[in-house]
């Protein structure tokens, strides 16, 4: 199984790779890559499953917060129900997503505001180092920056040194991670195709 | 727990001069110590005690009533009694005897009743302290005892009596002991090796790891003789299978029979006795004290390669070279030839074998005149010795591992602890005053937020401006959102979790408006997130609804697409062919929306609403190459922009739209038209304003805190 | 309809809202309920996604046609999707779930094939370019940008470029002590690299501290609208 397992990913990415470089592999790239989109979706599904069978199991075991895992599972499967029969787009289901999902998602996106406002203003009593310093004070003037007065941008930090900062310094930093993450996927990438790697379970 | 506390009671002091002479010694020292303690001692003793009336019928070990005695004491007492009842039911007679007893018993008797007829010149003493029922033990009582006075018995009788045993009476091999302890006198001992280790094995105070390495060696010591020892136990006398390792001391009655009853006639034991005549007496030699020569675990014969593995299995390494060193530097035990050799014993076997290494761990003023009167050790003399510093059990193994540790295994214990210690060391809780102003600082920051957005934007003011200044990225959308033409094909890719949809409709908002307005275009939409497709119905039909878009006719929503990057790869190469139907499941490339598409290089422009600045680089990476000379827009989250921003300077993103602000920007050049980035503007600013402030006094007083506290530290 | 459908997402809306908002006294029960439930929604609600959007247009409805009346080549290409399918089903069972590791090899095979082109063509080549370009005095002429300005914001952009990805180097070398030790430059340019991360990630965090902003605002505007409609 591993042997075989590790052809496959193998000879998979190689005719996908091949197919950016080629046209000739162009066609047969579409279709693997069709299948995976496909069989993404499956996975996905497996996911779900999981969830449902992980706190079923609570619920069945009657461990602490199992009211709570029976609430999920109810709700999920109820609203896989529906979906399968009044469809995604449904005027019932986007009751679901207005009154339920985005409410609740974005609420907490809110209270992320004075979660962050805390840890920063905390940060340089447990670490005052250069790289500290220089968050907070960079934070500091995209905030006053970001703001406007009554009279318009923020003289000078709001109209130079914030988009001088954000669009040059801040590009320096980003373009360095940026590159440094490409390069680290790239080894990934090549780790598995050489087969060193085998996160789907050869190794 | 209660052998520890029955081997404490042996421990006491031997008998005191006030004592009734019917009470055993041991006992007044129970009554003294245990009795507050243990009823369940008390109830044993007395049941012990009892029986000094019916010696004659019964030896008085075995009689306490069933009911008052403790499960494990039933036991050992239902073995004993299947002993006494085939041993002292016929308390002297010598013919029974002859009749059931194995030959080689009888040899053994027949040495030994010279032994007894010599020894009461030996034994004022012993009788002084002995019970009354062990005087009248006959016969069979004769023979334990007459085979063990060299072995086991050492008390208070002087080794001048001993010695003076005549020889002829006396086992080769108990002689040869008898002529090492004339060599060395000092090296005196009373407990036999095989002992010493079962009295620490019942030490409960053991730390986990040296009990679990005893458990570790019983099994290999079974595996090395299992059948010898079987056998064995059989033909052996019960005293000698008391003395077997701790197994078979505990095996119930049942056992023990059916091991008696399916013993052969084994003659090693036998044959023991008369070939250790001619060599015993060379072969035993002075020993070393050795730590571990008193544990079976540790004797020589233990410990042959496999049976150290199997002990240090389950410890780390460092412990188990700890132990190997030990091992390495005890001297062998016996050089000489045996002409039974030591590896054809039972460990136990040659664990009792008389050795210097045993004797020489206990001092020679160590006389014990405990009289056991319970198990299969009734009425033997000092077979558990009171020597009082012998008692602690437990100690002497950590003493041994301590003392022959090197400094590097030190080091690595020392490590071990601090790991442990750190592990077990409570972890400082903050202190109140700490948690009280975190806390107090939560709840403000709650608060100020709370009112200040609260107020502003239920009072809609709009005191502050707009921001005005355009960086170059939003201005580059308003050159694309002008120079797009009318009725354009455009691919809007809806990458944003449910959560953002508030700023990102805000930001995209404006755009949007603006081109539905002037320039009518066609909207193909696609979506790698979930809940993108539904966002995108979501958008069309909330914040853009005047302009009354139709699902396939202005606009298809293609739907979602799984799989990340390779379904954005997927479909810029074939769009056509991953995603050929809308979510109403209609042919979309055929629809008004997609006439004339067939490929991503032929819509107009793309745009790219996320909030995630991964999605944002893998739009760009996968599409590279595919878009042609599109203009790519990003309408993205103010969180997502800063890492957008370099493609952004390197040509593959052409404009970017960055969260409310570029919203609000963009609304600006939207033909006048109100929009919401204006009914958050005020909320917004104040919000900014606000985190500046507390940012740069709070993380000023921090700083200073921080310091200060590094300070004090120091 | 439409009205009454409206008014139950309002008040599910503030419901939820406030549920969400509760947790600023402290965790507990109601959250935790609305935090469940939205778990089991949003979950429910992506499995219907999938399977009206993904399954069935791309899996269910094509291989009817596709086993009865389409070539051998359609029928395969059919097949080894649903093959795939249940192999990855199989994950669900214990005992069979390694059978699920061939498509989990086929998945991750032409995603590693995916990332390094990605990487490679998208990122770093363009990436690289773009910072030597900083300094092309002919792009700057064209777009009416001082010589100076360009020159001065291409090298604050390469010192950037080439100290953050110093920082993130992290080979050494042993010293006499026996303690690993980075080369000086990289020590020096590490140091730089501390600054431009610094300041990236405080642009950064100013951007995630303004998008949940907006939502909070979102949010409590939603609040007050749900009052002032009804």
């Amino acid at each position: 199984m591993r042997v075989l397992t590790a052809v496959i990913a193998i000879a998979v990415g190689l005719m996908v790779l091949l197919g950016y470089f080629f046209a000739e592999f162009v066609g047969i790239q579409t279709l693997l890559l069709n299948w995976a989109v496909i069989l993404a979706g499956v996975a996905s599904l497996v996911g779900i499953f999981n969830l449902i069978a992980v706190h079923t199991d609570k619920v069945r075991r009657a461990e602490k917060g199992g009211v709570y895992s029976a609430l999920l599972v109810i709700a999920l499967v109820a609203t896989f129900v529906f979906g399968l029969i009044l469809q995604p787009q449904h005027q019932i289901m986007q009751v679901l997503l207005n009154g339920i999902i985005l409410p609740v998602e974005a609420t907490l996106m809110g209270l992320l505001t004075i979660t962050l406002l805390y840890a920063a203003i905390r940060l340089l009593r447990r670490r005052a180092d250069v790289m500290s310093v220089f968050f907070i004070i960079t934070a500091v003037l995209i905030f006053l920056g970001s703001a406007t007065l009554p009279t318009g941008d923020v003289p000078v930090i709001g109209t130079l040194i914030r988009p001088w900062v954000s669009q040059i310094w801040a590009l320096g930093g980003a373009r360095g991670i940026l590159i440094g993450v490409a390069l680290g996927t790239l080894v990934t990438g090549l780790r598995v195709l050489f087969g060193i790697d085998r996160p789907y379970g050869g190794k | 727990m209660i052998f520890a506390q029955s081997e404490n009671i042996l421990a006491q002091p031997p008998s005191r001069g006030g004592q009734d002479d019917d009470v055993p010694s041991w006992l007044a020292g129970l009554q003294n110590e245990s009795a507050p303690e243990k009823d369940e001692l008390m109830d044993w003793a007395r049941d012990v005690s009892e029986p000094q009336q019916p010696l004659k019928e019964e030896p008085p070990v075995f009689t306490p009533s069933q009911e008052d005695t403790p499960d494990w004491l039933k036991q050992m007492s239902a073995e004993a009694e299947s002993k006494s009842q085939q041993v002292s039911s016929q308390p002297a007679s010598d013919s029974q005897f002859d009749a059931d007893t194995p030959d080689w018993l009888k040899q053994m008797s027949a040495n030994a009743e010279p032994v007894e007829a010599k020894t009461p010149q030996d034994a004022p003493e012993l009788n002084i302290d002995t019970p009354d029922w062990l005087s009248t033990l006959g016969g069979a009582d004769d023979n334990t005892s007459s085979v063990e006075p060299a072995v086991f018995t050492e008390s208070n009788v002087p080794e001048r009596e001993a010695e003076s045993l005549p020889p002829m009476d006396m086992p080769d091999w108990l002689k040869s002991s008898s002529e090492v302890e004339e060599e060395k006198p000092s090296q005196d001992t009373t407990t036999p090796l095989w002992l010493k280790p079962q009295v620490q094995s019942q030490e409960p105070e053991l730390p986990a790891w040296l009990s679990s390495a005893e458990e570790t060696v019983y099994p290999d010591q079974t595996k090395e003789e299992p059948a010898a020892q079987d056998d064995l136990l059989g033909d052996v006398p019960d005293w000698l299978k008391a003395a077997a390792p701790e197994k078979t001391i505990f095996d119930s009655q049942d056992e023990l029979k059916s091991e008696v009853d399916a013993s052969g006639g084994t003659d090693w034991f036998s044959a023991i006795q008369p070939s250790g005549e001619t060599e015993v007496e060379s072969n035993i030699e002075p020993e070393k004290v050795d730590p571990f020569a008193s544990m079976p675990a540790f004797t020589p014969e233990s410990q042959t390669d496999e049976s150290l593995e199997g002990l240090f299995t389950e410890m780390p390494d460092w412990l188990s070279s700890a132990s190997e060193q030990p091992s390495t530097s005890t001297p062998t035990p016996i050089t000489n030839e045996d002409v039974l050799p030591s590896s054809n014993l039972p460990s136990w076997v040659e664990a009792m074998r008389p050795s210097d290494s045993g004797f020489s761990q206990l001092t020679s003023s160590a006389s014990d005149q405990t009289l056991e009167s319970r198990g299969a050790l009734a009425g033997l003399h000092g077979v558990l010795p009171a020597v009082p510093g012998f008692t602690p059990t437990s100690k002497p193994k950590a003493y041994s591992l301590k003392l022959n540790a090197s400094a590097e295994q030190l080091r690595h214990a020392g490590i071990l602890e601090d790991i442990l210690s750190a592990e077990t060391s409570p972890v400082p809780i903050e202190s109140f005053s700490t948690l009280l102003s975190s806390r107090a600082l939560r709840w403000t920051l709650s608060f100020l937020m709370l009112a200040v957005v609260f107020s502003t934007v239920f009072l809609r003011t709009q005191i502050f401006s707009m921001p005005i200044g355009r960086p170059s990225e939003v201005s580059s959308v308003i050159q694309i959102a002008q120079s797009i033409p009318e009725n354009a094909q455009l691919l809007v890719a809806f990458d944003y979790e449910p959560a953002r949809a508030g700023e990102m409709e805000a930001a995209a908002t404006p755009l949007f408006d603006n081109l539905l307005l002037l320039k009518h275009p066609r909207l193909t939409f696609i979506s790698t997130n979930e809940t993108g497709s539904v966002l995108a119905e979501r958008f069309i039909s909330g914040p853009l609804a005047v302009h009354n878009y139709q699902s396939g006719v202005t606009y298809s929503n293609l739907g979602y697409l799984p799989g990340g990057q390779l379904a954005i790869r997927a479909f810029a190469q074939n769009p056509s062919v991953i995603s050929p139907f809308d979510i109403l499941g209609q042919a979309a490339w055929t629809s008004p929306t997609l006439q004339g598409v067939t490929s991503l290089n032929q819509f107009t422009a793309m745009i790219l609403i996320t909030d995630n600045a991964d999605a944002a680089r893998v739009w760009v990476e996968q599409t590279q190459g595919l878009r042609g000379d599109i203009p790519f827009i990003v309408i993205s989250s103010a969180q997502a922009a800063p890492m957008i921003q370099p493609y952004y300077d390197s040509g593959q993103v052409t404009g970017i739209v960055p969260g409310l602000y570029g919203g609000a920007i963009f609304e600006q050049h939207n033909a006048g038209r109100p929009g919401t980035a204006r009914n958050y503007w005020d909320a917004y600013s104040i919000g900014m304003l606000i985190a500046m402030a507390l940012l740069l006094s709070g993380g000023l007083w921090n700083l200073i805190l921080g310091l200060r506290e590094k300070r004090e530290e120091k | 309809m439409q009205i009454s459908l409206d008014l139950i997402t309002g008040v599910l809306s503030f419901l939820f809202t406030l549920l969400i908002l509760s947790y600023l006294i402290g965790d507990n029960p109601l959250f935790r309920i609305a935090i469940y439930l939205f778990v089991g929604i949003t979950a429910g609600y992506v499995a219907s996604v999938i399977w009206w959007q993904v399954l069935t247009p791309r899996l269910f409805s094509p291989t009817i046609p596709a086993l009865f009346a389409g070539s051998m080549i359609e029928r395969v290409i059919i097949i080894v999707p649903w093959l795939g399918a249940v192999f990855i089903l199989m994950k669900i069972s214990p005992r069979l779930s390694k059978i699920a590791s061939i498509t989990m090899a086929f998945l991750v095979g032409a995603g590693a094939a995916v990332i390094i082109a990605g990487a490679l063509i998208g990122t770093i080549i363009p990436q690289v370019s773009a910072t030597i370009n900083f300094f092309d005095l002919n792009v700057a002429i064209a777009r009416n940008i001082n010589v100076a300005e360009v020159i001065g914001n291409g090298t604050i952009v390469l010192v950037g470029v080439v100290t953050t990805l110093s920082y993130f180097h992290f080979g050494a070398r042993p010293q006499a002590n026996g303690n690993p030790r980075r080369f000086v430059l990289i020590e020096l340019f590490a140091f730089i690299g501390k600054i431009f991360i610094g300041i990236t990630l405080g642009v950064i965090f100013a951007g995630v501290y303004a998008a949940a902003l907006t939502a909070f605002i979102e949010r409590i505007s939603s609040l007050i609208n749900f009052f002032g409609n009804f």
